[in-house]
């Protein structure tokens, strides 16, 4: 409670976030990521998966933006210059991997990211997502919970892994792993994919209050 | 004519007959598990060559900690106790559990790195900052996803962090090279912290030893096969002498500062 006289405290200037996704589905073009023995590329099925996940954010008035639309390989830093250029959009990069549990998903943000702003205030580009770890945190965190009671197995936390795809990233932002292209049925691999949009539109809905954007960027003259 | 010979040929072609029968599977079976055995690569036909002869150990035999698939399939690792007669010098103690990581556990389902990549060269700098460099197998053959690379570096982590204990940071470069990822995920750009309270370098101990004299690269590569692993001491000694300390060392080590 203020004191009589105090002068009234201003907020700090916000505005609600706008409801952007910025999807990525990795690899493309020459790229095809990891791949199954029975010929399941990652990065055509990824498209797949895009599409449902599209849907469903858009079902939830959501504003997606892809960083791929078909089979072009984007830099990884063209990837997030995308979302780098939206105030107060989310990143999702999705990813089918070799290797895990069949069947589960997993939601990774990046690894501890020490910031270091340069002399003029800047974020350094390649350390992009420093100022963005906790956010990303608990955005990943409201995902992987949606996603371990659909899919058994799962963690029910996000992992922290040193993905290059989130480093240059300044937004909240995680990477969601399928696993695996090692699955015999590329149809089992195909049935999960409503569950997966499901539960990223979800979280992306759930994560929407918390993530006030400041009136001016971190770093960023006002 | 005398036809006497013919129950005679009828009965020899008829025993041919039955040994074929007898021997043509056999013979199907092997040509099966011929064609099952996986091609030696150049890799590993040169980790052969290079090899040393197995020598009678002098250093006395440590218990090391080597980390390998848990074999949960979640991505996680257990450490496996292995005797190995470890050196007291850091790079050349380093090279010789990451020689053990590399040459696999007995189960090779639970391998965490290719069986065809090799430690082409180990650097101790003064600050505590390893550089490991790998051949390009580590990057090509290591199973392309967030957590299969993530697993591999944990397990080269890891196992320094157990066994190595002046180790603070680690680089990885490949072939001598700063790579962007291992294989397609995972941050090669950057270093890793292996221990956040490494015991002191000093300065004897921080070198780096050319790959033509790594006598040692490959003295423990066996070890964990069952084989028995090669002397460390005495090669310790010559591959010390023949070490080298780069002002810089190889790769880039800072980030390269990219505006969009």
């Amino acid at each position: 409670m203020q004191a009589p006289g105090t002068p009234p405290q201003t907020p700090p200037a916000q505005r609600q976030a706008p409801s952007i996704v910025v999807l990525d589905p990795a690899h493309g073009g020459t790229d095809l990521g990891a791949r199954g023995a029975g010929g399941v590329r990652e990065s055509e099925i990824l498209l797949l998966f895009a599409a449902q996940v599209r849907r469903a954010l858009e079902s939830m008035d959501f504003q997606v933006m892809q960083t791929r639309q078909g089979n072009e390989n984007p830099s990884f830093d063209d990837r997030s210059a995308i979302v780098n250029s939206q105030r107060g959009a989310v990143f999702v990069s999705l990813h089918v991997g070799s290797t895990g549990l069949p069947g589960t998903v997993r939601v990774y943000v990046m690894s501890d990211l020490s910031a270091s702003n340069d002399a003029t205030g800047l974020i350094p580009w390649d350390r992009a997502q420093a100022p963005f770890l906790p956010l990303s945190r608990r955005f990943g965190d409201i995902v992987q919970g949606f996603l371990a009671p659909r899919f058994k197995g799962s963690p029910n936390t996000a992992q922290a892994a040193a993905v290059r795809q989130l480093r240059t990233t300044a937004a909240p932002a995680i990477a969601v792993e399928i696993s695996s292209v090692s699955m015999e049925d590329r149809d089992a691999l195909d049935r999960m994919a409503p569950g997966v949009a499901d539960a990223i539109a979800r979280g992306a809905s759930a994560f929407r209050p918390l993530y006030v954007v400041a009136a001016t960027n971190p770093g960023e003259r006002p | 004519m005398n036809r006497r010979w013919l129950p005679w040929l009828i009965s020899a072609l008829a025993l041919a007959v039955i040994v074929a029968g007898i021997y043509f599977p056999i013979l199907r079976k092997r040509l099966r598990q011929a064609t099952q055995l996986p091609p030696q690569s150049e890799e590993q036909a040169r980790r052969e060559l290079t090899q040393t002869t197995p020598a009678t150990t002098s250093g006395p035999m440590t218990k090391a900690r080597l980390f390998w698939s848990s074999g949960a399939g979640d991505g996680s690792l257990m450490p496996v106790t292995v005797d190995l007669p470890l050196t007291n010098d850091p790079t050349m103690r380093a090279k010789q559990v990451l020689n053990t990581l590399l040459a696999g556990p007995v189960n090779p389902e639970l391998r965490t790195l290719p069986p065809d990549a090799v430690l082409l060269a180990f650097y101790m700098l003064q600050d505590g900052t390893a550089i490991a460099d790998f051949s390009e197998a580590l990057a090509t053959n290591t199973p392309s996803g967030i957590e299969s690379e993530q697993m591999a570096v944990d397990s080269i982590s890891k196992t320094l962090e157990a066994n190595v204990p002046q180790v603070r940071w680690l680089k990885i470069l490949i072939h001598g090279q700063e790579v962007d990822t291992l294989a397609g995920h995972l941050d090669l750009t950057r270093t890793f912290l292996v221990n956040a309270k490494p015991a002191p370098m000093t300065a004897a101990s921080a070198h780096a030893s050319a790959p033509a004299a790594d006598s040692a690269n490959q003295s423990a590569s066996k070890s964990a096969s069952g084989k028995p692993a090669s002397t460390a001491a005495a090669q310790s000694k010559s591959a010390t002498q023949q070490s080298l300390t780069p002002a810089t060392p190889p790769g880039k080590l800072t980030q390269p500062v990219k505006k969009p």
